[in-house]
């Protein structure tokens, strides 16, 4: 019944644009200018809406707009601000809100500090590369510690990381393929061959059930103590994230954010920028227990990573109260189907024993405990991960 | 049934059908009648999304179809599929002569061997239906690509019948968890309108709508505690929904009002998770007398 829906304004097709088509065409230019993705598409949507609405109403004009041009809650603050501001003549009352911003993180070798006390040292046999000279051998870049790494050897770890493949482990789906050693019968195909031969039932076709691969979530611990450390395991959610749709990347330091979108960029500096720009406190405190938990629960409760892979990359050092982590890793431990903590104060020793407070909070939940401070361990868990 | 004339119409008759809706969601719901547009309805558990397709069905006088969406479903589940068993019979029992005739194989593919599912029902429906497609962030994307095929224009092509089309498009509300991000592509297509918690004042008179002969001094003590409840960090937060089973459940019990003990006994039309019940319980004097 299209029929009913009155056109925006009278004559459209007059050159003359009518003066409250004009309103909100700018109205959705205001939008564009904070951010807001909004098509042409959506702007005819919301002139249309409009017509069917009163103009004159500020109620109507925001739920109008807000229904049209809105497609994600996280939207709608920006939403309110631009019409506060554009309808009602209001000065925005929030302040911008204070960020560290991280120049682009793939860009950001040049001013990457060793830091002093680093766990791996011992074992590392690199510690003596002069700064400057590039380890073009990529057997020994494998095994250094990133910590140690100089900025052009992390480039060029960096580069390798990217074409690490990760894939996840699989799993039965519900939906069929046709197998002749499958075990259910395919009705469908069976049927359809019989009616071309005038109802003579042949061979029985048969059918299995695909698999899929399970979903994987990456948690990043961004704090003080792992920001080089994460800045590397960015590059490698970027490229997991390529490889993969069914992953999720969430970075921690005081506080949880989702960058998962961030990272579907074409450009990876793109991607890494974004993702970086995304996370408010970067190399700011950490409260791993206040960030799993709001990570249980804002996401892992609504299905995020049911029959999934969690990986934490942390070393365990946090602020907060134990309880809350540990209350948080058990219900985690229940809403997924592995826990994966890569530690790099773990390095190479066999047999680890957890020495910070987090980390021992955390163990019992932990399915399995890697290193991955070197490319070559990265490489390992990507060798275990389809076996979860 | 005619359709509502403005927003504030269609907020009345939602309320003659005991469906107390706020002004955005009215209004969202009057631009997709209005426009024929999907409405795509996202926000916490339990706080009405399915049921407004329900009482707009009922209120416009339409036929609701429901489509429920779950990881693994396909397009046979969704569309139509062949009764295969039937047009093997059928065949079976054809003669000699009817194998010859040419009409044999199109009428094995006609109307009558052809098993409706939502979808097709609600583009055959046309105007007639509300089509309610429940908790689509659970089926994977390419059942959403598939999906946003059908909502773009409507139309169904079964090749053996030709192509099914909407005389006129039908109501269609979606509704998502948001357990994950939908497709842009998909979300382009629809009107968006995200559903909070009501007010504890709006709340209450949902309650009394549902429930009207719960007395409003239980009904009020039933929301400053669900109201309450939600700050409490449960991991799964009462909604609408659980308001409306506790204040039935104390009407059931016949607690006049809400004690310790009739919280104790009630709990469970409200908190659904052990770890919930136990923080719920630790606190159960603040939970009562507003700390």
């Amino acid at each position: 019944m299209s029929s009913t829906v009155a056109e925006p304004g009278p004559a459209a097709g007059a050159d003359e644009v009518p003066a409250p088509v004009r309103l909100l065409v700018d109205f959705a230019q205001a939008l564009r200018e904070e951010g807001l993705p909004v098509g042409s598409g959506d702007v005819l949507t919301y002139t249309r809406a409009m017509a069917v609405l009163r103009l004159s109403d500020v109620e109507d004009l925001y739920w109008g707009g807000r229904t049209t041009l809105v497609t994600r809650r996280d939207q709608i603050p920006v939403y309110d601000a631009v019409f506060r501001r554009f309808f009602l003549h209001e000065a925005d009352r929030r302040p911008e809100p204070e960020r560290t911003v991280l120049r682009a993180a793939a860009r950001v070798v040049a001013e990457l500090t060793v830091p002093q006390n680093d766990p791996g040292d011992e074992e590392q046999e690199g510690e003596q590369t002069p700064m400057g000279h590039v380890a073009a051998n990529a057997e020994i870049l494998r095994r250094k510690a990133f910590a140690l790494c100089t900025p052009d050897e992390l480039l060029a770890v960096r580069r390798m990381i990217s074409a690490i493949r990760l894939a996840p482990p699989r799993r039965r789906s519900r939906r069929t393929a046709s197998d002749r050693s499958g075990r259910r019968p395919d009705v469908r195909r069976t049927v359809r061959e019989a009616l071309r031969r005038q109802g003579e039932v042949g061979e029985l076709r048969r059918l299995r059930h695909r698999r899929r691969t399970r979903r994987l979530v990456l948690v990043l611990d961004v704090s003080g103590s792992m920001s080089d450390y994460s800045r590397n395991l960015l590059h490698f959610a970027y490229s997991t994230r390529r490889a993969t749709t069914r992953v999720e990347v969430f970075c921690f330091g005081t506080r949880l954010t989702r960058i998962t979108r961030s990272l579907d960029r074409r450009r990876p500096d793109d991607a890494l920028a974004r993702a970086a720009d995304a996370v408010f406190d970067w190399e700011g405190g950490t409260r791993i227990g206040d960030s799993l938990r709001a990570f249980v629960r804002d996401h892992a409760r609504r299905g995020v990573c049911r029959g999934g892979v969690v990986v934490i990359c942390s070393d365990g050092l946090d602020r907060g109260d134990p309880a809350v982590l540990a209350d948080s890793m058990e219900r985690l431990s229940r809403l997924c189907r592995t826990v994966v903590w890569l530690n790099p104060h773990k390095g190479d020793t066999v047999d680890f024993v957890p020495s910070t407070m987090g980390m021992m909070v955390a163990a019992p939940y932990v399915d399995l405990l890697l290193s991955g401070h070197d490319l070559r361990s990265l490489e390992d868990f990507a060798g275990i991960l389809p076996t979860l | 049934m005619t359709r509502p004339t403005s927003v504030a119409d269609l907020t009345e008759r939602l309320r003659q059908e005991r469906y107390l809706a706020d002004r955005g969601l009215a209004t969202a719901a009057y631009v997709a009648l209005s426009l024929d547009r999907p409405l795509l309805l996202e926000g916490e558990v339990g706080v009405g999304k399915t049921e407004i397709a329900k009482v707009l069905a009922t209120m416009l006088g339409r036929r609701l179809i429901r489509l429920q969406c779950y990881e693994g479903i396909d397009p046979a589940q969704a569309l139509y599929e062949w009764d295969y068993a039937r047009q093997l019979l059928q065949v079976r029992a054809l003669s000699q002569h009817d194998l010859t005739d040419d009409g044999t194989v199109d009428r094995l593919y006609g109307p009558e061997f052809l098993v409706e599912r939502p979808l097709l029902a609600a583009v055959r429906a046309g105007a007639g239906a509300v089509l309610l497609i429940d908790e689509v962030d659970r089926a994977d994307d390419e059942f959403e690509a598939f999906l946003l095929e059908v909502l773009s224009d409507f139309q169904i092509s079964i090749p053996e019948i030709g192509t099914v089309v909407a005389p006129s498009p039908p109501l269609v509300v979606l509704t998502s968890n948001r357990t994950r991000e939908l497709h842009d592509a998909l979300k382009r297509r629809c009107l968006y309108h995200w559903v909070g918690y009501p007010t504890p004042e709006r709340e209450a008179e949902i309650i009394l709508a549902r429930a009207p002969e719960a007395a409003d001094g239980l009904v009020a003590q039933v929301v400053a505690s669900v109201t309450r409840r939600r700050d409490m960090e449960l991991s799964k937060p009462p909604g609408v929904a659980e308001s409306i089973d506790w204040v039935r459940t104390l009407q059931v019990l016949d607690e006049p009002e809400l004690t310790a003990d009739a919280l104790r006994d009630s709990l469970g039309a409200v908190v659904k998770e052990r770890d919930d019940l136990d923080l719920v319980l630790s606190r159960i004097d603040g939970v009562l007398d507003g700390g």
